[in-house]
């Protein structure tokens, strides 16, 4: 085995070895969380601690759809998480696009200011928040929570879209356009591939970001069947006749759904979506 | 931060990375050409593209400003008054809150947990993102699988990964003190969450949950590079290494610089982990960071005024930080 | 260039409207009442629904909406209600919040509640909750007492006595600890919650056992370096040392029932009735029973003569500059009618005792199962409330609800931060004067120093 060989088999090793051990990382709490779920309110406690549930029981599940509101409260964080995103990554494409490919005044100047204003800490923006959407009237309402989504995660995405934007070269555009392609048509074609990744990126941390709030769904909602999945489960936590039983059955049941759809989606992060573009 | 108004700079730059002319309506200037002669305009931008570019940024302007401008002002509004949480009496004290932090030592020790918290979380993240990314970037089987599982931590909504590490990490029925006992790696459970070791822990648990996140915008990036780059680096015989300080590391420049500052300025104003895992008080008390002290003058102190002037000095430090950041990291931030 | 304009304006037009939509769905014009309150149990809610589906019945014309959430959290929509000038109806608060809020006069009275239930009729322990001027201002939704659980069959076992002093206590905790062949603890004596509000209730608890008090009667200025309070820490020092487990610091109210049900811990100071239904979900088969956990009375400290307890019992608030207030107050009055009491009180049967000596007196009420099962548990709240041997968190006697800091000073840390130092280390006598020190200055910053 001549030595480039070597190195090559050794590098895929250590490939799988990173693999392995990301995986196992990220999946040991897992499938704790899944195992626990599972296990009938005396085994929770076991010592030693079993992997496998020795009596296997539904009935957390059971008593999470039957005895509580969670399926409400998944249909509700659905519904905001998902206009929040729409909202989101339609706006925050739009200006990034303008602030990589336009030149105005105060261009840089306006990235710096949306910046500035993601710097004051959520936890205490709350209460003002809460105070203008009174004003507004809004509260209490799925509205409100999309607005105030939006508010936190359209500074970022707007950074982030802008240094993804930032990588796709200028003479694509130029090269359609000197075609005879009007800007749409440059867009869709040439950026669009080239920006996927970066799009997907930003819409799934867009979604988790608004599918994982607390303080503002707690503050800003009232009625009960207007809630979301994070302040559902933290009551449950803290309804002191707790089930963990019953908590990780919930836990389970918000990461899956989304874990399904990452398998599904994951797929447009590969290679070659726009790499051809180059060469053309 | 800025660039000079309406011209850009292309100038020298590697060849790897996006900046080839403008598109039409801006100024070009040759390399070469004296730095002076780009004050020279030769075209104005055009209108038409001005508006258009001031059209597609301003609804994000007017969703942002309009949202967060008035909570922001409210807050710098009322870290001059004295002001009880509960009740509608306010006193005008100007900076006396500034100054009542100035001589606190609770406000001294937490801003030093929230660096100390920061600084590891953001460090550990960003390694592991970038080396999760790299080895996500290579294809091998069960990719897929493996791409979505370790957004696991991610995603997952912070009260049941604060419960999921707590129990793992509990000193009389956890699954982690269990084994190392079993396996004899130590004597003793080790308390995870006492006193002495909540920190290690709360940062051991924020660099699982947030490093996704790292390994993802990262892997995005990698994916849009050009796979002739990496061929031609292998045929002229360069090994792994040089090929990630020389090809890869320069891609990934701009995103990397994005994600350092976004992850920055979370880990510093971070609140729901770091809260669920102490609550402040009691064995909180060790990892009181600033925004966990912020909350607890607002809403347990019940001293609105003292909560939102630490909010305005976390926002000081974040801007004069990011300030720094951008002048030490000027490529990055201009425009290409 | 002039389609991409024309596109993104008909995507603005597009998206806004959608927005809008949403909005248009306005509730009728019902009066609608906000009820705030802490319990978050999904039988509980679910009860309370019915309650306010049957008020709805007979009132057409109020709508009811309930919220039950956690307290740092209830505390926090407060916050937020109150800045933005709507707080709720009607909401659960602690004492020394009922107490705040009522110094402030935020609150409308209760006293037509009061009639309408018997104002014999309310336990003397309760009433005084949120009693001031001679009125009422707050009527608890429902008491329960803080109970010395401990391992009924272990005790009986080794043959112990009940404990009346705390060294004693500490013995008898000792005695039911266990090791394994590797000396390693298998049973701790004692598992005490380290969260703020429990340590913050036990030091009050442990205070008034031992003769002693926080604050001054006449200037409200802190005693923590009287020799009654320092005790205290020393008593928690010994637990420290003796029984307790080494991380219990980092404990939470749940993790002490797991530990004492399954048998890592032999007693809880800090039990309440909520944990009966814990046992019994999570001791190992057989052992869920009041023959293996029983209820003691808690001993008195050195300096102490008499036991003592802490009462937990929100009372109900109602916000005067809330939009119906008197609707509140109705629904509130039907609230606590014997047959709708009931559906409430039996979904935590040991831990939502009635606030009203006729329901507690009631067949009906009686008549549950889990309740005549742990009536051991149930007989000794009310030697507590009978007595008046118990008081709500931080007060040592009565008078101490005329404190106007009561509230910034359980949510300040300050003491728990003192227990925290006394057990890490620090002498107590020193602990105790830092924790002085920063009570007094909270003290005065609130404007409220008169010594």
């Amino acid at each position: 085995m001549n030595r480039w060989r070597l190195r090559h088999l050794s590098t895929r090793g250590l490939l799988y070895v990173g693999a392995i051990l990301l995986a196992l990382q990220a999946a040991f709490p897992f499938f704790w969380m899944v195992s626990t779920s599972f296990k009938p309110p005396t085994e929770v406690f076991a010592q030693p601690p079993s992997f496998i549930p020795n009596d296997p029981t539904w009935d957390n599940f059971h008593r999470l759809f039957t005895a509580t509101g969670f399926l409400t409260y998944f249909r509700n964080s659905l519904i905001v998480s998902g206009l929040a995103v729409l909202l989101t990554m339609v706006v925050s494409a739009a200006g990034a696009y303008s602030l990589t490919r336009y030149q105005y005044l105060g261009r840089e100047k306006i990235a710096g200011l949306i910046l500035c204003t993601y710097m004051f800490a959520p936890i205490m923006v709350v209460i003002p928040f809460f105070i203008l959407v009174k004003k507004m009237g809004i509260e209490n309402t799925h509205f409100a929570l999309v607005l105030a989504f939006t508010s936190f995660c359209l500074p970022f995405t707007l950074w982030l879209m802008r240094a993804f934007f930032k990588t796709i070269p200028l003479q694509l555009e130029e090269a359609a356009l000197v075609d005879g392609a009007g800007r749409v048509r440059a867009v869709i074609h040439v950026i669009l591939p080239l920006a996927l990744p970066g799009i997907i990126a930003t819409s799934i941390f867009t979604f988790i970001l608004a599918w994982n709030d607390y303080i503002f769904t707690r503050i800003l909602i009232t009625s009960d069947e207007l809630k979301t999945l994070p302040v559902g489960v933290q009551d449950l936590f803290h309804s002191a006749l707790i089930d963990w039983g019953l908590i990780m059955a919930a836990g389970m049941m918000i990461t899956i759904p989304a874990l399904l759809f990452f398998v599904a989606v994951q797929r447009y992060l590969i290679r070659g979506w726009g790499a051809g573009a180059v060469k053309g | 931060m800025t660039t000079m108004r309406g011209v850009s700079d292309p100038g020298a730059r590697p060849v790897a990375s996006s900046g080839a002319a403008p598109l039409s309506g801006a100024i070009t200037v040759q390399p070469g050409v004296s730095r002076w002669a780009r004050w020279i305009p030769t075209t104005k931008p055009k209108r038409r593209e001005q508006l258009a570019g001031v059209l597609t940024i301003s609804p994000a302007l007017i969703l942002i400003l309009g949202l967060t401008l008035y909570p922001v002002a409210y807050s710098i509004w009322l870290s001059l008054l004295e002001k009880h949480s509960f009740f509608p009496q306010e006193r005008f004290v100007g900076i006396e809150n500034y100054l009542y932090l100035w001589k606190d030592e609770e406000f001294w020790t937490s801003l030093w947990l929230g660096v100390v918290y920061s600084i590891w979380t953001i460090l550990f993240q960003m390694i592991l993102g970038v080396a999760a990314a790299l080895i996500l970037n290579e294809s091998f089987v069960g990719r897929g699988l493996v791409r979505a599982i370790v957004l696991f931590p991610y995603m997952v909504p912070t009260i049941v990964a604060v419960i999921l590490w707590k129990w793992l990490l509990n000193d009389m029925y956890g699954v982690v003190n269990y084994w190392m006992v079993a396996l004899r790696i130590v004597k003793d459970p080790i308390c995870w969450l006492g006193a002495d070791h909540i920190m290690l822990s709360t940062i051991i648990m924020s660099i699982w949950q947030f490093f996704p996140f790292v390994l993802l915008s990262i892997l995005a990036r990698l994916q849009t590079i050009p796979p002739e780059l990496y061929e031609a680096a292998k045929v002229d015989g360069a090994s792994a290494l040089r090929r990630f300080v020389h090809i890869t590391l320069p891609q990934i420049r701009g995103i990397l610089f994005v994600v350092i500052l976004l992850r920055s300025i979370w880990m510093f104003t971070k609140f729901d982990t770091v809260w669920l895992m102490g609550e402040g008080a009691g064995v909180g008390r060790f990892i009181r960071t600033l925004p966990v002290y912020a909350y607890m003058r607002t809403f347990t102190y019940y001293q609105a005024g003292l909560g939102a002037a630490l909010a305005v000095i976390m926002f000081a430090i974040l801007v004069v930080c990011t300030v720094i950041y951008f002048r030490l990291f000027r490529e990055e931030a201009d425009i290409g | 260039m002039l389609r991409k304009r024309k596109l993104f304006g008909m995507a603005i037009l597009i998206l806004i409207p959608t927005f809008f939509i949403p909005m248009m769905v306005f509730p009728a014009e019902k009066k609608v009442v906000r009820v705030w309150h802490t319990e978050t149990e999904p039988l509980t809610i679910a009860a309370f629904q019915e309650i306010i589906n049957d008020f709805e019945k007979l009132h057409p014309d109020i709508t009811v909406k309930q919220e039950g959430l956690a307290w740092g959290d209830l505390e926090a929509k407060l916050t937020a209600a109150l800045a933005a000038g709507s707080p709720p109806d009607a909401a659960h608060g602690q004492a020394v919040t009922c107490a705040s809020f009522y110094a402030q006069g935020l609150l409308r009275d209760q006293e037509d509640i009061a009639e309408a239930v018997g104002r014999d009729n309310i336990f003397k322990a309760v009433k005084m909750q949120c009693f001031h001027d001679g009125k009422y201002y707050g009527v608890p939704h429902s008491p329960n007492v803080s109970l010395l659980i401990y391992r009924k069959d272990i005790f009986k076992q080794k043959g112990l006595k009940p404990p009346e002093t705390w060294d004693e206590f500490i013995k008898m905790a000792q005695a039911m600890m266990e090791r394994d062949k590797d000396g390693r603890v298998t049973r701790y004596g004692l598992s005490l919650p380290g969260t703020p509000l429990f340590i913050n209730i036990l030091v009050g608890e442990l205070t008034a056992a031992n003769g002693g008090r926080l604050f001054d009667l006449k200037t409200g200025r802190p005693t923590f370096t009287e020799k009654q309070v320092v005790e205290v820490l020393d008593f928690y020092k010994k637990l420290n040392d003796t029984v307790l487990p080494p991380g219990w610091l980092s404990h939470g109210y749940l993790d002490t029932f797991a530990n004492l049900a399954t048998g890592k811990a032999a007693t809880l100071y800090q039990g309440y009735g909520r944990g009966a239904g814990y046992i019994e979900k999570y001791a190992p088969k057989g052992t869920g029973n009041p023959e293996h956990f029983g209820v003691m009375v808690k001993p008195h400290g050195p300096s102490g003569k008499g036991t003592a307890a802490q009462l937990d019992a929100e009372p109900w608030m109602i916000f005067k500059n809330a939009k119906y207030p008197e609707e509140a107050a109705e629904f509130i009055k039907f609230f606590f009618k014997e047959q709708e009491y009931i559906k409430y009180l039996h979904t935590v049967p040991i831990h939502l005792l009635p606030t009203l000596k006729s329901v507690q007196k009631s067949k009906a009420y009686q008549a549950n199962e889990m309740y005549q099962r742990w009536k051991e548990w149930v007989d000794m709240d009310y030697f507590y409330f009978e007595k008046d041997l118990a008081k709500p968190t931080l007060i040592i006697q009565w008078a101490d609800l005329k404190l106007p800091f009561g509230l910034e000073i359980l949510g300040s840390g300050i003491v728990v931060d003192m227990v925290t130092d006394a057990v890490r280390g620090m002498p107590s006598v020193q602990a105790a004067a830092k924790a002085q020190a920063r009570a007094e200055e909270l003290i005065t910053k609130l404007g409220y120093k008169r010594w």
